[in-house]
């Protein structure tokens, strides 16, 4: 990731697939790991460590919606639907049979895929525009159903209380416990991306995002990996939903509203269309984007306006940021913050010899 | 290559941020207050805020409670999870010992938390009915009346309006998510108590047309009183589409979230909607002698009143919010003997919360360990000559009934 | 009142509002139509529109013409100005980006309207009476045939436009393929900017006639969700498509709302129009008056 590698030696394609492109990648990842898992949670308080479980939430969801949308090309815009059917499927696990999360996370996680393939079947026929409108409905439809089945939304009220994940009779309940508890998972689905986009499975998905004619005669059965890539995102979908679930303790579809596929098409925009590495980035910037503008108007918008202004102008000028932001990058940067990096890494290869 | 150096710069922003910790005053009492200025009820949340504020500024204006000045922070949501999780955590990091939680969503969300950190969160008109029940759900607060309290107030209204409900036929038309159906089941038991006939009629998200559902209502069910529970644009909607079907507007009453000076402004104004009747849990208008407090604050400080207080209904809201908070503070404050209290302390002033009526703008609230609803009071109010109008005193509804529905809820 | 008064009832009123669902659909397709871009942000124009509009009344006690005059205006300016600095850089990129960048837009929007003209909810007056129209078993409200005129009249002029006027054959070229359009000396660009400006003609207009509907704030771009059924169904690039695809959407809403919510016991009213939208795909890729597209390698 940050090592500086001096040209390009690589003579197979072993090698050029391979997870860890120089022996010192597995260092510098080893040393990531320790800062995230071992000195993060040492260092920082509750509420830095409230906002790392967010992102690391969301960096599974984003990472799901890239394999969709980034490495194969097709559109959805019903990602948060998905992760209601994961939270709703592992909330009635939880509560109506007493299953422990390491059953009822990967049972969420599952029912989504299986959703998320029903879902992915129009995507043979239909494609750009009327697929995305495909999804959009996919979304108000599972919506619908949760709102309006008792037996899956649990009554009325259309949301279930979860108890705290337990690991060896210990309820996980505090910020920290539960930070080591989603990491686990996340860690497993960056993982599992990585090695997933570097097999075959995931250069078929590319050869159809590029051009999915081509691809079928070169014998990518297409409808398979379509659906294939449905369910994967929605796997990944599911398990988000279900980490939300855990980690607030409640199972409540007003959370995967239509707002929030877009927030998550966002973050894959602006991290980066097909690279996990840039769906992690956009997660982390999705989430921090409210909180910094917040901090910069606290700190600076005093100067312009009155503190009753502020109140108003601070949510807005979050949105226009937002927006602009997706516009800014879509216009000037279309590879995402992955690429900034790229560009930084780049620059320093040869740095200080520039020329 | 320019653009992309601004845009690391823009990223690096991003990432200092983090690294910001704003300081931490003895002396106040910290409040913490989540609002929504940009999300699906930013129409609520522009007014209601505001109204929040000026009541503190007003307390801390007159040497705060008990002594002890009062910092409210605001965070906005916009009406989304996440975002609500990072504000509580930031309120708690900031030494809140009460939390004004706001969105139906956020509050579930947040529920199991407040109750493991022990600081209570007020949530008037969001939240479930059943979280009136303090035993099952000790720090969340809904102090106003919920949804089951306002079905009821509202059968009672069209009751006391036609005089009788034998063999009537009533409408219930709601917005068709979880929120819109919770009364259901108290009108369904009314129905059978007071022996008219109930027939309910959905409207989707957005609701942003309802012609059917009210030609419904108006020609094939032939309503006798609609009670109606919509939010969002979806009321001034349902006054147009009922105003056009000929049907008499002194006929229907609304929930809380359908009858505010936006809605008469968006159906078409004051006098397009003249008899136009809503359930308020807050007093409604400007004949409070605690608003004209504010007004002479703002005099004080050479400013005109904000225009937000030409909103009553949803600024009178924040005013409620905000003296309930004050109130409760002010006991905690009071049973400690000292500043030094804790997010259990102002649970304990929540729960003792009796007799104050800040000037007939709050109901004649009584919160016990058991009730955090405070009784479930509401006042009905009628759009007449331009104005909101109260129709009767506050008043609560068939509470035996509801004592039933929410001892079921629990078991 | 007898059963089939009351479908009559409801079919008059699904017609009438499907076609101020095609009043706003129309913006979509024009774009689609000319710059194969998709607008996720067509709510948001309406909304942005009738704010313009109702802030010219307010702010300097415009006559209502004139702020209607003024609405077309800013949204001319408007369309030209987007065209030029976000959509010109995104042309012959993936689908998914021209989407995102408008749902940038459309946050945008959402928040530089209130930014500028304030939260608070207004009403947007317009010279007609709120009573009904009866007419038999009929009960009409003039707002919705204002807004079913408006209608049909940009449908007669677009539809004169694009078969009789050479800007519109132009644009029409330009449509079918940038390239050879340019090829023959069409300024693809200059047509892109006029299809942009076209669409904040139609959603001013529309802003007006849902202004008053529904009151002017934020919440009017909700009605930007009602487009896509329409859209799908009649076909993206078809302004017939786009009518008959509003009526059906506002016909199957009302049928739904009047017979199948009682069956079901909850709200079908805007989710019958995605299930038969997502039938119709199955069987129709390209919607029922959409064109279809050969694609070759």
């Amino acid at each position: 990731m940050i090592h500086r590698e001096c040209g390009i030696y690589k003579t197979s394609y072993q090698a050029d697939m391979a997870l860890y492109p120089l022996p010192i990648a597995k260092w510098t990842v080893a040393a990531f790991a320790v800062l995230l898992i071992v000195v993060a949670p040492i260092v920082l308080d509750e509420y830095y460590l409230s906002i790392l479980n967010l992102i690391v939430i969301a960096s599974v969801g984003a990472i799901g919606l890239n394999i969709l949308v980034g490495y194969t090309g097709q559109i959805s815009i019903g990602h948060a639907a998905f992760m209601s059917v994961g939270a709703y499927t592992a909330a009635n696990l939880a509560v109506r049979f007493d299953m422990p999360f390491w059953i009822s996370l990967p049972a969420g996680g599952l029912m989504a895929a299986a959703i998320g393939a029903i879902v992915g079947i129009p995507s043979l026929r239909i494609k750009g525009l009327y697929l995305a409108i495909a999804t959009l409905a996919a979304q108000l439809i599972i919506e619908w159903t949760i709102n309006h089945v008792p037996w899956i939304s649990g009554g009325v009220q259309a949301s279930i209380e979860v108890p705290r994940p337990s690991l060896f009779g210990i309820s996980l309940d505090t910020q920290r416990e539960l930070y080591f508890f989603l990491m686990f998972f996340a860690v497993l689905a960056v993982v599992g991306a990585l090695n997933l986009v570097r097999s075959r499975v995931g250069r078929a998905f590319v050869a159809i995002r590029d051009q999915d004619i081509a691809a079928e005669i070169m014998g990518i059965n297409i409808f398979r990996y379509k659906l294939l890539a449905f369910a994967i995102s929605s796997f990944y979908a599911g398990v988000t939903g279900v980490l939300y679930t855990y980690y607030l303790g409640i199972a409540n579809y007003e959370q995967f509203q239509l707002v929030v596929s877009i927030d998550y098409l966002a973050m894959i925009i602006i991290g980066g269309l097909g690279s996990i590495l840039g769906s992690i980035f956009g997660a982390i910037f999705i989430t921090l984007l409210p909180i910094a503008i917040r901090w910069f108007m606290e700190g600076f918008g005093y100067l312009l306006f009155t503190q009753a202004e502020l109140m108003n102008i601070v949510p807005h000028m979050r949105l226009v940021l937002f927006g602009a932001l997706i516009i800014v990058f879509l216009v000037l940067e279309p590879e995402g913050l992955n690429r900034l990096w790229q560009n930084v890494r780049n620059y320093f290869r040869v740095w200080p010899f520039a020329y | 290559m320019r653009p992309r150096f601004l845009l690391s710069g823009l990223g690096l922003l991003a990432g200092m941020a983090v690294t910001a910790t704003p300081a931490l005053a003895q002396s106040e009492i910290v409040v913490g207050l989540m609002c929504d200025r940009t999300g699906p009820t930013q129409t609520v949340g522009v007014f209601m805020c505001p109204g929040y504020h000026d009541y503190i500024n007003l307390v801390n204006s007159k040497g705060g409670v008990e002594g002890h000045k009062i910092r409210a922070i605001e965070i906005d949501n916009e009406y989304k999870v996440p975002q609500a999780v990072e504000s509580y955590q930031l309120f708690k990091k900031e030494g809140a010992v009460l939390v004004g939680l706001y969105g139906t969503p956020q509050t579930q969300a947040l529920t199991q938390k407040l109750t493991e950190d022990k600081i209570p969160g007020t949530a008037p008109g969001f939240g479930t009915a059943s979280a009136a029940d303090g035993i099952r759900y000790p720090y969340v607060f809904p102090i106003a009346a919920t949804y089951w309290s306002q079905g009821a107030a509202a059968v009672q209204h069209a009751k006391s309006q036609l005089g009788g409900l034998e063999g009537k036929k009533i409408a219930y038309i709601y917005y068709d998510n979880p929120a819109g159906r919770e009364p259901l089941p108290i009108l369904e038991d009314l129905e059978k108590i007071e022996g008219f006939e109930l027939r309910t009629f959905a409207v989707p998200p957005p609701g942003v047309e309802m012609g059917p559902q009210v030609l419904d209502i108006t020609r094939r069910f032939r309503a006798d009183f609609v009670i109606s529970h919509l939010f969002g644009r979806a009321p001034s909607v349902s006054i147009k589409e009922f105003k056009r079907s000929g049907y008499p507007l002194d006929k229907i009453v609304s929930f809380v979230w359908g009858h505010s000076e936006a809605d008469i402004q968006a159906a078409g104004g004051w006098e397009a909607t003249e008899g136009y009747s809503g359930i308020q849990f807050a007093g409604v208008g400007t004949d409070y002698a605690v608003l004209d407090d504010i007004r002479a604050m703002y005099k004080a400080e050479g400013k005109d009143a904000p225009k937000e207080m030409d909103s009553t209904v949803y600024y009178n809201r924040g005013v409620l919010i905000a003296a309930v908070h004050v109130e409760a503070i002010g006991n905690a404050v009071k049973a400690k003997g000292g500043g030094d209290i804790s997010g259990e302390d102002v649970k304990a002033g929540l729960e003792s919360i009796k007799d104050f009526s800040l000037t007939g703008l709050v109901p004649p609230l009584e919160v016990t360990p058991a009730d955090h609803e405070g009784g479930g009071w509401v006042q009905v109010f009628r759009v007449k000559g331009g104005k909101f109008e109260a129709v009767g005193d506050w008043f609560r509804a068939y509470p035996e009934v509801l004592a039933k529905h929410l001892k079921a809820e629990r078991s | 009142m007898v059963e089939w008064e009351f479908l009559i009832l409801l079919l008059t009123n699904g017609v009438l509002i499907g076609l101020m669902y095609a009043l706003i659909a129309l913006g979509f397709v024009l774009i689609y139509k000319a710059t194969d871009a998709i607008n996720f942000a067509q709510g948001e124009f309406v909304m942005f529109a009738s704010l313009i509009v109702v802030f010219a009344i307010l702010a300097f006690g415009a006559p209502l013409w004139l702020a209607i005059a003024v609405g077309v205006g800013g949204m001319i300016a408007f369309g030209f100005g987007l065209e030029r600095v976000v959509l010109r850089p995104l042309i012959g990129r993936p689908v998914v980006a021209v989407i995102m960048a408008t749902i940038g837009l459309a946050a945008m929007l959402r928040g530089i309207g209130p930014m500028l003209f304030g939260s608070g909810t207004q009403s947007l007056a317009l010279p007609i009476s709120d009573a009904p129209i009866i007419w038999g078993p009929l009960f009409i409200s003039p707002i919705q045939m204002l807004g079913a005129g408006v209608s049909i009249c940009f449908l007669a002029v677009f539809g004169w436009f694009f078969l009789k006027s050479r800007k519109g054959i132009a644009m029409r070229a330009v449509a079918d393929n940038q390239q050879v359009a340019m090829a023959m000396g069409i300024n693809v660009e200059r047509y892109f900017a006029l299809a942009w400006a076209m669409a904040g003609i139609v959603s001013a207009l529309g802003g007006v006639v849902w202004g008053n509907m529904l009151g002017v704030d934020v919440q009017l771009a909700l009605v930007g969700l009602k487009v896509f059924p329409v859209v799908i169904l009649g076909g993206l690039d078809s302004i017939v498509g786009a009518i008959v695809g509003g009526i059906i959407v506002g016909v199957v809403e009302n049928v739904a709302a009047g017979y199948l919510d009682p069956i079901v016991g909850g709200g079908t009213k805007d989710f019958a129009p995605y299930v038969l939208m997502i039938l119709v795909l199955m069987f129709r890729p390209y919607g029922i008056f959409g064109k279809q597209i050969i694609e070759r390698i």
